[in-house]
């Protein structure tokens, strides 16, 4: 009896005290500023990240909000200008509880460091760990570092071909695709193959026949691409018009999977492989929502890479609000900061949108990276890459 | 001071340094783009000596002025006299110069950048009152020496330069002399500019200095007025200044609001807001001596 007692008083306890949580939230409407580049020469990134995080906002108050309170998430254009991004940042930091990006790297660099003094998590969520890691503890990685998830990816598509010799890698210098592509050569070292001197993709190039013949000199039976996704369409049309014909031997990276990859590349991207961290064929109920609302929104389109991040870092503050108490009271401001901070930086077993995943001091620890080859602008799963936890 | 108000007024006065440096060859109708590559060169390098070489920020900031005077002078020795096209074709080449090198150099962060440069004086509030201090410091300074320039003999000499280099020759300039002088000047300002520039942000992105950062300097130049110094400082803050208050919906139309601005300013009035005729009427008015015959329009 006097078990049962305990054990009613306990549970009394408890939904109080989660009563308490509820009614303790000082806030009418969560609002998480998203610095996010919406015009300007990257524009269809920032909408597409604009839209997960619609999406996830929208997802979320469907099934009542962050603590029982609508969240909207407000859109911040940084133009891609660091000067704007700065001055953005420098507002938000203000009074923001959390926030989300900025995009691209240029602006992360120049506004992130408001961030830091200030002490407020900004989640640069489509950057790498590599830019991540210098903001930590006030941003965190969604990424692992280069050294960790490369070489595994490149060993396993380079494995999978017997007649792969020699390999060569078209490298863009922007941001971290040059280290990217550092980080390939082990993997395909490792895998047996000879990795040829790479071919540099300049930014402002035009005519691509030039780099491909110089790289068809020296005679690869493989090729990665590192560059922005309309070029590696561009540069596939060369090679094919010049008789390559091992597709399944042309890899594109992450950052090229992209939806001028497929309305430029059209039928001459057949065959080819690409890797990102998005594999739109799982099935769970979550995902195919998801899938379906983008698809709807995208002319048809499945989700590209690097469009759940967004949507998954949404619901991280959601659990970090929710799982440390967070009032939102901005008398609390500081130490509330820091409770969401440390919280997304050490979370454990997060359900993302397509898998969960464990972060470990800032960054994940174990996140799958997928291949996929392309078949009439559909992506068929060719294996699946597990990173050492 | 308010966060964004500081950032407000340092890249603002970044900007007016910037568009004078711009301004300055111009007078004798050099577009000199050159000095985006110096901002680039000589930022990177004041970075390297902080974070790598650990110098005190004063010395880097100084290197960084005299490396921007180094590039200037050689490059001028070869274009001091060259016609507007050339320049500018040397100014953009120095662009893709600057930018590659930067990319290939590890030390310099390659195409990553260079993160984390120190809090001058080890203290936020300190680092960025030394910044304002030193940028409005530069910006009465460097005024003052443009103003007393407009008005020197060196000034008009530049003035007819800019209608007719061979009838300025004839009359004993030396256009050479004088083209190096400028460009020099130009560029060790905009050396200066990378250093403080990179220090605002606290860190160095090669995306920083693009043919964006022309385009940017061009309108405040064009718009403000490229007869005299008082248009990049009207234009500066207001261009920069009024989109950040636009809303959301008005923001993303920002550039073709720039853009529509620009072509109608050089449509109907094509020496820019301010002319040298307005400037000449205010300071006829300050002085109380009544108005006197404007000089000339040109620059």
């Amino acid at each position: 009896m006097k078990k049962m007692a305990f054990g009613v008083l306990a549970t009394l306890l408890l939904t109080t005290g989660l009563g308490f949580a509820q009614t303790n939230v000082a806030v009418s409407e969560w609002q998480i500023p998203f610095l996010n580049c919406l015009t300007g020469p990257l524009a269809s990134h920032g909408s597409m990240y604009q839209w997960s995080t619609n999406q996830a906002a929208a997802d979320i108050n469907k099934a009542g909000g962050i603590a029982g309170k609508p969240v909207r998430v407000i859109g911040v254009d940084t133009a891609n200008d660091p000067q704007k991004g700065t001055v953005e940042m420098a507002r938000i930091v203000k009074e923001s509880l959390v926030a989300l990006g900025p995009v691209p790297e240029p602006v992360i660099m120049a506004a992130m460091p408001i961030a830091v003094e200030n002490q407020m998590l900004s989640i640069t969520g489509t950057t790498s760990y590599e830019y991540a890691s210098k903001f930590f503890p006030w941003s965190v990685a969604w990424f692992p570092p280069y050294p960790k998830r490369f070489p595994p990816l490149a060993k396993g598509w380079a494995g999978q071909f017997s007649d792969m010799k020699q390999v060569i890698q078209f490298v863009e210098p922007f941001g971290p695709w040059p280290m990217m592509a550092e980080a390939h050569v082990a993997g395909l070292k490792e895998a047996g193959a000879n990795v040829l001197k790479p071919v540099e993709v300049p930014s402002d190039a035009v005519t691509f026949g030039p780099l491909v013949v110089k790289a068809l000199e020296q005679k690869p039976d493989g090729i990665i691409f590192c560059c922005n996704a309309e070029k590696v369409a561009k540069m596939i049309k060369e090679l094919k018009s010049r008789g390559w014909q091992k597709m399944d031997h042309i890899l594109v990276f992450s950052s090229g999977d992209d939806a001028p990859l497929y309305t430029v590349g059209g039928e001459d991207i057949n065959g080819i492989q690409v890797y990102n961290y998005v594999n739109p064929d799982i099935d769970s109920p979550r995902w195919n929502a998801f899938k379906t609302a983008f698809m709807k929104d995208h002319n048809g389109m499945p989700p590209f890479s690097l469009s759940t991040n967004y949507y998954d870092a949404l619901f991280m503050i959601k659990e970090a609000i929710e799982k440390t108490g967070v009032t939102g009271d901005p008398k609390k401001l500081k130490e509330e900061r820091k409770k969401i901070a440390d919280y997304c930086a050490n979370v454990k077993g997060f359900q993302g949108l397509m898998f969960s995943w464990d972060m470990k001091d800032g960054g994940p620890t174990n996140k799958p990276l997928f291949i996929f080859e392309i078949q009439g602008g559909k992506k068929k799963l060719v294996k699946e890459i597990k990173l050492a936890g | 001071m308010p966060l964004p108000l500081y950032y407000f007024l340092s890249i603002t006065a970044v900007n007016i340094l910037m568009s004078w440096a711009l301004y300055v060859p111009y007078r004798m109708a050099h577009l000199h783009f050159l000095v985006v590559a110096n901002m680039a060169i000589s930022g990177y390098a004041a970075a390297y000596m902080v974070l790598s070489l650990h110098l005190p920020f004063g010395l880097a900031l100084l290197a960084g002025f005299a490396i921007g005077a180094a590039v200037g002078f050689l490059v001028a020795l070869f274009i001091g006299d060259a016609p507007t096209f050339a320049v500018v074709i040397v100014g953009f080449t120095f662009i893709y110069i600057a930018r590659t090198v930067i990319e290939n150099t590890e030390a310099v962060g390659g195409t990553m950048g260079l993160f984390g440069l120190p809090n001058i004086g080890g203290d936020p509030a300190v680092h960025r009152w030394t910044i304002l201090s030193i940028l409005y410091g530069l910006v009465l300074l460097v005024g003052f020496l443009i103003h007393r320039f407009d008005h020197s003999q060196l000034g008009r000499a530049a003035s007819a330069a800019f209608i007719d280099k061979d009838l300025t020759t004839s009359l004993g300039i030396d256009i050479r002399k004088m083209g190096i002088l400028l460009q020099t000047f130009s560029c060790t300002l905009a050396g200066g500019c990378g250093v403080l520039y990179g220090f605002i942000y606290k860190s160095f992105h090669l995306d920083y200095f693009t043919f964006h950062v022309v385009g940017i300097l061009m309108t405040f130049i064009f718009v403000g007025g490229y007869t005299t110094l008082w248009g990049a400082v009207l234009a500066a803050p207001v261009l920069y200044g009024v989109p950040l208050l636009f809303p959301p919906e008005i923001a993303s139309w920002r550039i073709v609001i720039y853009g529509a601005l620009l072509v109608l300013v050089l449509v109907l009035k094509p020496e820019g807001v301010i002319t040298t005729r307005f400037v000449y009427r205010v300071e006829a008015l300050l002085s109380r001596k009544g108005l006197k015959q404007p000089p000339s329009t040109n620059p």
